[in-house]
């Protein structure tokens, strides 16, 4: 069954990452240097190959564009200046849109005023509820620790429940993306994998998506990039944790020592955030490394939104902690403007979303390469297809 | 006879002959050959230092022989022969043996290789005692020259001979010159106006008096030998009578007909066009198709006819510029269409046409890449819902996926072939050709403008394919060697030739019948053959065939040959029973 060719499928990837890879002639440096290719999975001349061919079938069920960690070593070798790289990334943030079975994603990737329209307004929408519509007033009083009553301005349970329900949401498009993604990926290309596969496999997905390994295969720089990002991403787990499971356990009037539990994984949790922001941020303005080169609206709302949510919380801490009222009032509310839009856009439907899509990507190829059950490392002809 | 002195020369030739045969030994072994005067060895013999020693050697022992064992006598013969001269013998009292190619470069035992250059030593001195002196033979040159074909390097190499003032006769078959470029619209990689180029050589060979225009005429046939050569010309109806001395053969390039390559449906399928078809929309400045529509997909498909085992092995080397510059073009006359690129390889020679394919690289114009050995592309008539006129399938090597292209107009890329003209052209003017019908050069690398035939050239698309500035380059070179030849006054021809004697001859004319280059012609009245010594080239044929031994090859007589022989033998055996 002859496959037709589109020229003009690539096109559609412009606004994914405006990069033109029709320099591209196919020597195969890249995929001969990257660290993390293997016979089983060529990538990323083949995934270049499929754009130029505007095989778009064979792109939406392909996983490879998972299995790179922009480790920027094919650009560095291309002998046209193709940027395969980049390409890899742009393919993420495409296959994101693909998955994303609402579309909105595809709307956030290729109209950025649409997404930043979308956050104020939600932001918006969240000031007003929690100030305008809240039924409790501020509270001037201190408690006797002389600190905010904080609980009486926003009741835990409420706030709570509004987490739960944000997690709901959030947990459902997640799920919800990550079948459709399951549906491109195995069962329309009609592959048969064996039900004992999806269990035997279970233990690398949870051992990728803590450890993330993959990341220090990654060029020289690999080691930096991983501790940095496991920082982050540690400190981003930690604080969802506290505050979607623990809230009451987190959000309380009472002063701790520093070392209780409530404060000290808070601070574990700000300093991992806070230090993987600035690591990435300084890496973007001066574009140290070739993965920091090139940067998409999605790639710097990530770090500005989740910087301005971890002041704005900061900031509430000590404003409660030192009785700072009218501050803590509006900080709080101000926090939450930016957290909810964020968590509720970012992580379903925006670049986020990798930390289910990479996961579960390394996943399904395992089962996909085991199932087809092919040595290919002593036939690395059956690799080409 | 005269007393022979032979001197003996073993060269070194560096560590070239030395790692593998002791030159030592050899020459003090040669020393004691009977006539041997003197044997040397010495590093260079090739070098000033060496041919010195010669010409010392010669005067001082009044030496009226020479050998000088070294390395192909195709390197350095003429540069002995020289010498010779130099020193007031004559050149032809010498004989050079091949201990280089022909031993130390095939052997791998010392002492076998040894024993093998003191043999052929040996029948050299042999055969050297029987050489007589040669004179050199010369002819005079008639300076006028013909140049068969009025395209680009026909125009040019007539052009550059008429300035230096001598007259030139362009014979073109087509009513008007200029050849294959008068249907190219634009150059690669340029996009130079090639009408305006040849238009404007045209204008200079009309204005330039000394250049005779023959259009529309043909070869009838062609006589004489170099310097004096004579044609009959058919123009029309008219006869005519031309007399040279030199020929240049511009006879040019056909296209190859795809019409036998069934899986390409030319003349089968409606868009299916060859490359110089396309030129001419091109030329028009309107691309439509046969159904008077702009395409909206242009393909372009590599080597037809070219690269392969059933058409031609050979690679045409303008088709792929050509394509790149043609889909530049359909670009420009189409914006919106789609291009594709159906190549094998891409081959993008010479200067600035890499940088035309770089900039090749955008966004609309997609390349596929198929297996000219293996796996041609096939073009099928596409159906209603394809939305386009033709579907090509191909193998795809770069992804490894059977692929259908889509195309409105194909255009296929077919190999350059000699001129249909060219085969009779060869007869007349007495060159050959190989197997792809281009005429053979005298050397592919140093000489690839002139053939074995002396004062015929062959330049352009006729002797390989080529683009338009190698063309104009051969052109000028051949012109340039012609120039020099009627500034010198005359042309040396071979002396090595064979000569009848009248008296064994018996009239049976086996000679006439087996000589290559129609040197021999009989003589009826005294019924005897004779030999024109300036057509011979003394390859000896004759000489083999003739029944009573009649014919005597100059510097190949029977007594050489002979003695050579029994010199090779004399020193193996004796050679042979050292070693037992």
């Amino acid at each position: 069954m002859r496959t037709r060719v589109d020229a003009k499928f690539k096109h559609e990837l412009n606004k994914f990452g405006a990069e033109d890879w029709s320099h591209c002639f196919h020597c195969g440096n890249c995929t001969a240097s990257c660290p993390l290719s293997e016979n089983a999975a060529l990538f990323p001349r083949k995934s270049l190959r499929s754009i130029q061919l505007g095989l778009k079938d064979k792109i939406i069920s392909n996983p490879e564009p998972w299995l790179c960690y922009y480790c920027g070593d094919c650009s560095e070798k291309c002998p046209q200046g193709a940027n395969p790289a980049e390409l890899m990334k742009t393919l993420r943030r495409y296959l994101i849109s693909v998955y994303d079975w609402t579309g909105l994603s595809r709307i956030f990737y290729t109209k950025h005023w649409f997404e930043i329209m979308v956050l104020l307004v939600f932001g918006i929408i969240v000031g007003i509820s929690l100030s305008i519509f809240n039924p409790n007033a501020i509270v001037y009083e201190l408690n006797a620790a002389g600190g905010v009553k904080i609980n009486e301005m926003f009741p835990v349970a409420t706030i709570h429940l509004g987490d739960l329900i944000m997690a709901a949401f959030v947990s459902f498009f997640l799920i919800s993306n990550i079948l459709h993604m399951w549906y491109r990926v195995l069962l329309k290309p009609k592959i048969s994998v064996p039900v004992y596969l999806y269990f035997t496999e279970l233990f690398s997905l949870v051992y990728q998506f803590v450890s993330q390994s993959k990341f220090s295969k990654c060029d020289a720089n690999g080691r930096k990039y991983w501790a940095s990002h496991w920082l982050l991403m540690s400190g981003y787990t930690i604080m969802f944790v506290l505050v979607v499971v623990f809230l009451p356990f987190f959000q309380t009037e009472t002063i701790y020592a520093w070392y209780e539990p409530q404060r000290l994984l808070g601070y574990y949790s700000t300093f991992g955030i806070l230090f993987g922001l600035i690591y990435f941020s300084i890496g973007r303005i001066k574009k140290t490394t070739e993965k920091f080169k090139f940067s998409h609206l999605a790639d710097w709302l990530f770090i500005i939104l989740l910087f301005l949510t971890i002041l704005t919380g900061i900031l509430v801490h000590f404003f409660r902690i030192y009785g700072l009222v009218e501050f803590t009032y509006y900080m709080y509310i101000l926090h939450l403007a930016i957290l909810v839009p964020m968590i509720c856009i970012e992580v379903p439907f925006s670049k986020w979303s990798h930390l289910a899509y990479r996961p579960i990507a390394i996943y399904l190829f395992n089962l996909k390469k085991k199932a087809e059950n092919r040595s290919y490392e002593t036939n690395p002809e059956l690799a080409v297809n | 006879m005269e007393d022979i002195k032979i001197g003996v020369y073993v060269c070194w030739c560096g560590t070239n002959i030395a790692k593998m045969v002791d030159v030592e030994d050899v020459s003090k072994e040669m020393k004691k050959r009977p006539n041997v005067i003197l044997a040397k060895d010495y590093k260079y013999m090739c070098s000033d230092p060496g041919q010195d020693m010669i010409i010392q050697d010669i005067k001082a022992h009044q030496l009226n022989r020479i050998v000088v064992a070294a390395c192909s006598p195709r390197m350095h013969e003429l540069t002995f022969r020289k010498a010779l001269e130099n020193a007031g013998l004559n050149p032809y009292m010498f004989e050079m043996v091949n201990i280089r190619e022909q031993v130390s470069w095939v052997h791998t035992n010392r002492q076998e290789a040894t024993r093998k250059a003191k043999a052929l030593i040996a029948g050299a001195i042999n055969r050297v005692r029987w050489h007589s002196s040669l004179d050199k033979r010369s002819v005079s040159i008639n300076p006028s020259t013909m140049v068969i074909g009025g395209g680009i390097s026909g125009i040019s190499a007539a052009l550059k001979i008429a300035n230096a003032g001598i007259e030139v006769f362009l014979i073109e078959k087509e009513k008007e010159l200029g050849g294959m470029l008068k249907h190219i619209d634009l150059s690669f990689p340029h996009f130079q106006n090639v009408q305006e180029i040849i238009q404007s050589k045209k204008q200079l060979v009309s204005d330039n008096p000394l250049i005779k225009v023959f259009t529309s005429c043909e070869i009838e046939d062609v006589f004489g030998y170099v310097g004096n050569f004579e044609a009959k010309i058919k123009c029309n109806n008219d006869s005519n009578t031309l007399k040279f001395g030199s020929i240049i053969v511009a006879t040019g390039l056909k296209t190859f007909d795809p019409s036998p390559l069934s899986n390409y449906g030319y003349g089968r399928l409606k868009n299916v066009i060859t490359s110089l078809e396309f030129e001419q929309k091109l030329k028009q400045g309107e691309i439509l198709t046969e159904e008077g529509e702009e395409p909206r997909h242009i393909a372009f498909i590599h080597c037809v006819g070219s690269r392969s085992t059933e058409n031609h092995s050979y690679c045409s080397r303008v088709c792929c510029m050509t394509a790149l510059k043609q889909a530049k073009q359909a670009k420009m006359v189409v914006p919106e269409a789609m291009v594709y690129n159906l190549y094998a390889d891409m081959r993008s020679v010479g200067k600035n046409c890499e940088e035309f394919y770089a900039k090749s690289f955008n966004q609309d114009h997609m390349f596929l890449m198929f297996n000219h050995q293996k796996a041609l592309p096939k073009i099928m008539a596409a159906n209603e819902s394809d939305n386009c006129n033709l579907i090509i399938e191909v193998d795809e090597l770069l992804s490894h996926e059977d692929l259908e292209v889509p195309a409105d107009l194909v255009v296929l890329m077919v190999a350059m072939e000699a001129h249909e003209e060219a085969k009779n052209i060869s007869h007349a003017v007495g060159i050959s050709m190989c197997g792809n019908d281009f005429y053979i050069e005298r050397h592919p690398k140093l000489d690839p403008f002139s053939t074995t035939t002396a004062g015929v050239y062959i330049v352009g698309s006729c002797q390989a394919p080529k683009d338009i500035p190698d063309s104009v380059a051969q052109a000028n070179a051949a012109a340039a060697r012609i120039l020099a030849t009627i500034i010198k006054g005359s042309a040396e021809v071979e002396v090595t030739t064979a000569e009848v004697n009248e008296e064994l001859c018996c009239g049976c004319q086996t000679c006439v019948n087996v000589c290559p280059y129609t040197a021999i012609v009989y003589d009826a009245d005294k019924n005897v053959s004779v030999v024109n010594e300036i057509l011979c080239k003394g390859c000896g044929t004759c000489g083999s065939a003739c029944p009573n031994g009649a014919i005597k090859s100059h510097h190949f007589t029977d007594q050489q040959i002979l003695s050579q022989i029994e010199g090779l033998m004399q020193m193996s055996f004796e050679l042979e029973e050292e070693i037992l």
